[in-house]
């Protein structure tokens, strides 16, 4: 009985209109790179404080599920029914509910599937190609099976009830959202209980690209095969009603995430009685699903120094060898979480490892990995040890991880996150001898992408920002972390997201401010996650420092934890907390798309004029004599005497003295000039004299318009260099050229602007005073006496045989 | 036509890799071509990450292709982005590259080639389908940069040419 309202297909128009203010500048082109926010941010109120706090009178929802479901692993199916528990502690009264149905982005008729592009650069998803070169667009035959799936699958939630304790409840779909018109309002405090049953297909996640689905595995020992499934999106959940934008209407267009509440599941899954379930929550009916042989394997992970495994790789493999028609019930409770995912399949080895954190919150954390044959061996290896590295390094930048369990699942999604549970997708190469093997790269994609997905349980599982509407703050905030957690992983390995990694798209002008809408993002990767990363990374190394930095973080994360912050609220107390007014770096960083290119213009000498003749004009004779001779002169001399030198007896006073030549003339007029001083202008100029500093007047040019530190190393001319760093406020009133006075005792010899690569800036050629020829990577890479260790092929070169060894053997060698 | 149209569609048939999907990362190639007044060439620099190609080549040249262990795989993945990328003027005339190499540094592999630079030139076109070829996620950003001035295009399954122009 459903009925479903279609909206207009609206096609994702990427128009950027300049936000209008009232104040504007209508002459000349001052630019205010310095404009505070507070016009641009929302207006600060009880529920969100000016100073990027939770208010006295914040509110938020809470959705408690009570959920039975059951996976036909044969039809690839989802059958449940979820009990609901809806706590209005919003002071509105709600008339109606909103229920978001992501599974039917995938029907034919969704907004997101009709407003697909075609040959659109930003979709995820199967390869077409649009017409070029004279020919014909064209579709691939990954296009054409995702069209066949989508053609033999009726996908979408089948809503066969939605009930209260009186009867049936009236209920709209409008495309991938439903409403539930209420029995009689919810007012302030007051809760609602419905209930809906639901059902869907699982589409085949390496078909559609969806996040989560099932992987099929053909080859297996059991006849038909083997899945894996990944269950997410999967029941109908609750939209966010917030104080900022009420209930949230933005359709899922498989691109903005989610935006959900807190509340507390129970979830019993009834699944093949041979699979392995990984979930969301604490696992209640060990004892049902568990043999006694597993449940002791996991008490001994509780306290093991490694992980443990709780499924052998025998076990699994003979799991997936076999197969049944019974069925099992797996039992799940999770306190305060946001959503609820979870895998099954026969094929999962599973290994354990309690991590103990300490602390009053969460002493204990099992750390689990879930994965088949295909991904060893480097899943056993790595990933449990990847998920207790990440919670040890992104609890000291934010809070104790507060649940019980933290997983991490290998199946066909590359990376997505839960709460406690995270999908990834790294696996190993089959050799013909049998073995598994895996690249470099590989593992660094495992450490990698682990690392990222549990980092995502605490942003934005925990500190819940809205996906849906800003990716860059979950991705973005989680990126420039991941880097961090790898970096203390191992410091050989070149982890992403550093300032210089983002010079290329920042110089680029195909990019969209990084406050864009989540399914609006042109090239999502280094909008939301690289950028944003970077800039914090240059906003802990080099604007904040450390202490500052990781202080207002930690305050963002604890003011924001278990609660739902907005972009105002992460900008509003970075600054707060640090003491330190950061408006220009959100406002250039996130706001616009200029990138840093600072040059180093040039740079005036000065010598501090001493007015006493007896100095100055011998510093006069000095200049002149500096100056190269003339080249008339010099030529003359070549061919002969001039009148001069052939009349040697005829000489005069000039000839003795030059036009530099002081007299008492010079030195009374300075002696009055003395007297007339005041005593402290004579001290000064005296001392002046003495100390005879070197002055010296930098300019220059912003051209890349975004404000930033300008980090000058100095050179001088005994060798010793210099870090003086000029704050950003040095281009307030100037935003396109400044000039700066040194004064010092030594010599300037050389000026460098961001010596260390430290803040993007995509031109380092004018970043040298006196310029230096910076080669290009072709010119460097054609240089051909480059050193260094990383240049050498060891892998290589491992396999050369040892000279002496050869003609040792050529020495004793008969010669037959 | 229905000879021609499969032909077509079997030069795209290569089955979907696991791409880096969903909440993780999507990666991507950044090509510079770099009009280098000092060398009096333009300069084309492909910059991509490590793991992407050595997917690739597996897909490409076997499964035991091993970018790192192996330099005649690397040569192999340059091949293939010389043969995958051109270069024209603004009338469709082809710039002949040079190969100049290829190198790996961090978690980037470097392919280079250049040619002389033909002051006529108003604009050049490109040609890219490196990893496009393969799977759907792939994105290549191309930055021109001529006298301090940086133009670009992303290319894509959906887009794999673009005539960059140099008259504003």
């Amino acid at each position: 009985m459903t009925r479903t309202v279609f909206s207009l297909l609206v096609a994702a128009f990427l128009t950027l209109t300049l936000p209008s203010h009232a104040i504007e500048q209508t002459k000349g082109t001052f630019k205010d790179k310095f404009r505070q926010l507070d016009e641009d941010l929302p207006t600060p109120n009880s529920y969100r404080t000016a100073g990027g706090d939770v208010g006295h009178e914040y509110w938020q929802q809470k959705v408690d599920y009570d959920i039975d479901v059951r996976l036909i692993e044969d039809q690839r199916r989802i059958v449940g029914t979820e009990r609901v528990r809806y706590t209005n502690n919003s002071p509105d009264t709600l008339r109606f509910l909103w229920l978001q149905l992501d599974q039917n982005r995938f029907r034919p008729d969704s907004i997101a599937e009709r407003s697909l592009l075609f040959a659109d650069p930003s979709r995820r998803g199967p390869q077409v190609e649009d017409a070029a070169d004279g020919k014909a667009p064209r579709i691939s035959i990954d296009e054409l099976r995702r069209q066949q799936f989508l053609d033999d699958h009726e996908l979408g939630f089948v809503l066969s009830s939605v009930r209260d304790g009186s009867g049936d409840l009236p209920f709209t779909v409008v495309d991938a959202n439903m409403r539930i018109d209420l029995r009689k309002p919810i007012r302030p405090g007051q809760s609602a209980t419905f209930e809906v049953d639901f059902a869907f297909n699982i589409v085949e996640e390496n078909t559609i690209v969806a996040r989560a689905g099932y992987e099929h595995f053909p080859d297996d020992a059991r006849e038909g095969g083997n899945d894996i499934f990944l269950l997410a999106q999967w029941f109908p959940r609750l939209h966010a009603y917030t104080d900022y934008e009420g209930w949230t209407n933005k359709p899922f267009l498989g691109r903005g995430e989610f935006t959900l509440e807190f509340g507390d599941y129970t979830v019993d899954i009834t699944v093949p009685a041979d699979h392995i379930v990984s979930s969301t929550g604490t696992l209640k009916n060990p004892a049902d699903v568990l043999t006694e042989e597993q449940r002791y394997r996991l008490a001994q992970a509780k306290t093991a120094d490694k992980p443990v495994f709780v499924v052998t790789p025998e076990e699994a493999l003979a799991n997936e060898a076999e197969g049944t028609t019974e069925q099992k019930t797996w039992r799940y409770e999770a306190k305060n979480v946001r959503d609820f995912a979870w895998a099954s399949s026969r094929k999962f080895m599973w290994d354990a490892q309690g991590y103990q954190q300490g602390g009053d919150v969460q002493p204990t954390v099992m750390a689990m990995s879930f994965y088949p044959k295909e991904g060893e061996p480097l899943w056993s290896k790595y990933s449990t040890a990847a998920v207790i590295h990440t919670m040890k390094v992104y609890s000291r930048y934010s809070f104790d991880y507060p649940y019980p369990i933290a997983q991490s699942v290998n199946g066909p999604v590359g990376g997505m996150e839960y709460p406690m549970i995270t999908f990834n997708g790294p696996r190993t190469e089959l050799q013909d001898d049998g073995d598994r093997t895996y690249s470099l790269a590989e593992k660094r994609y495992l450490l990698g992408v682990v690392i990222h997905e549990v980092g995502h349980i605490y942003f934005p599982m925990i500190v819940n920002s809205d996906e849906r509407q800003w990716t860059w703050m979950d991705e973005g905030l989680n990126s420039f972390l991941d880097a961090m957690a790898g970096w203390e992983w191992d410091p050989e390995i070149p982890w992403d997201n550093q300032p210089r990694d983002i010079v290329d798209y920042m110089k680029s002008d195909v990019q969209v401010p990084i406050m864009t809408q989540s399914d609006s993002v042109l090239r999502l990767g280094p909008n939301a996650y690289g950028k944003p990363a970077a800039a914090l990374m240059i906003l802990r190394e080099t604007i904040l420092g450390r202490e500052l930095f990781d202080f207002a973080f930690r305050e963002y994360s604890r003011r924001w934890r278990f609660k739902r912050p907005t972009p105002a609220d992460f900008f509003r107390t970075m600054e707060e907390a640090s003491g330190v007014d950061l408006d220009w770096f959100w406002r250039g960083w996130f706001y616009t798309t200029d990138h840093v290119d600072i040059s180093i213009d040039r740079i005036w000498k000065l010598r501090l004029d001493t007015l006493n003749p007896d100095i100055d004009y011998d510093r006069r004779r000095q200049e002149n004599a500096d100056k190269p001779a003339s080249v008339i002169v010099d030529r003359n001399a070549k061919d002969g005497k001039t009148w001069v030198e052939q009349n040697p007896d005829i000489r005069d006073f000039y000839d003795e003295n030059d036009r530099f030549t002081v007299t008492n003339k010079e030195r009374n007029e300075y002696q009055l000039f003395l007297a007339d001083l005041e005593d402290w202008e004579r001290a000064t100029v005296e001392r002046a004299v003495a100390e005879d500093k070197h002055y010296y007047v930098l300019q220059f040019t912003n051209h890349g318009g975004l404000v930033m530190p300008i980090l000058l190393q100095l050179t001088y001319a005994d060798g010793g260099t210099e870090r003086l760093d000029l704050p950003a406020e040095i281009w307030r009133r100037y935003p396109d050229r400044v000039k700066k006075l040194i004064v010092t005792d030594r010599e300037l010899t050389q000026v460098v602007v961001d010596p260390n690569w430290e803040t993007a800036d995509t031109d380092v050629e004018n970043n040298h005073f006196p310029r230096r020829i910076v080669p290009s990577r072709i010119e460097m890479f054609k240089t051909p006496d480059r050193e260094g260790f990383e240049r050498r092929d060891i892998i290589q070169d491992m396999k050369t045989e040892l000279e002496s060894e050869k003609s040792d053997e050529e020495k004793t060698g008969d010669p037959e | 036509m229905r000879r021609r149209f499969c032909r077509e569609l079997v030069t795209l048939l290569f089955s979907v890799l696991a791409a880096a999907a969903a909440a993780h990362e999507q990666k991507e190639a950044v090509t510079t071509v770099l009009f280098n007044e000092r060398t009096g060439n333009v300069e084309v620099m492909h910059r991509f990450l490590l793991h992407d190609v050595e997917h690739a080549s597996k897909k490409l040249f076997g499964a035991q292709a091993d970018l790192l262990k192996t330099p005649g795989d690397r040569e192999k993945f340059a091949d293939y982005v010389f043969e995958t990328f051109s270069l024209q003027d603004e009338s469709g005339t082809p710039i002949t590259l040079t190969a100049v190499g290829s190198e790996i540094e961090s978690r980037f592999l470097w392919v280079y080639a250049e040619a002389p630079i033909n002051k006529d030139w108003r604009g050049v076109n490109l040609k890219h389908g490196a990893l496009i070829d393969l799977w759907p996620d792939q994105a290549n950003l191309i930055n021109v940069e001529r006298g301090g001035v940086t133009r670009s295009a992303v290319l894509s399954g959906g887009q794999r040419e673009v005539l960059i122009s140099f008259d504003d």
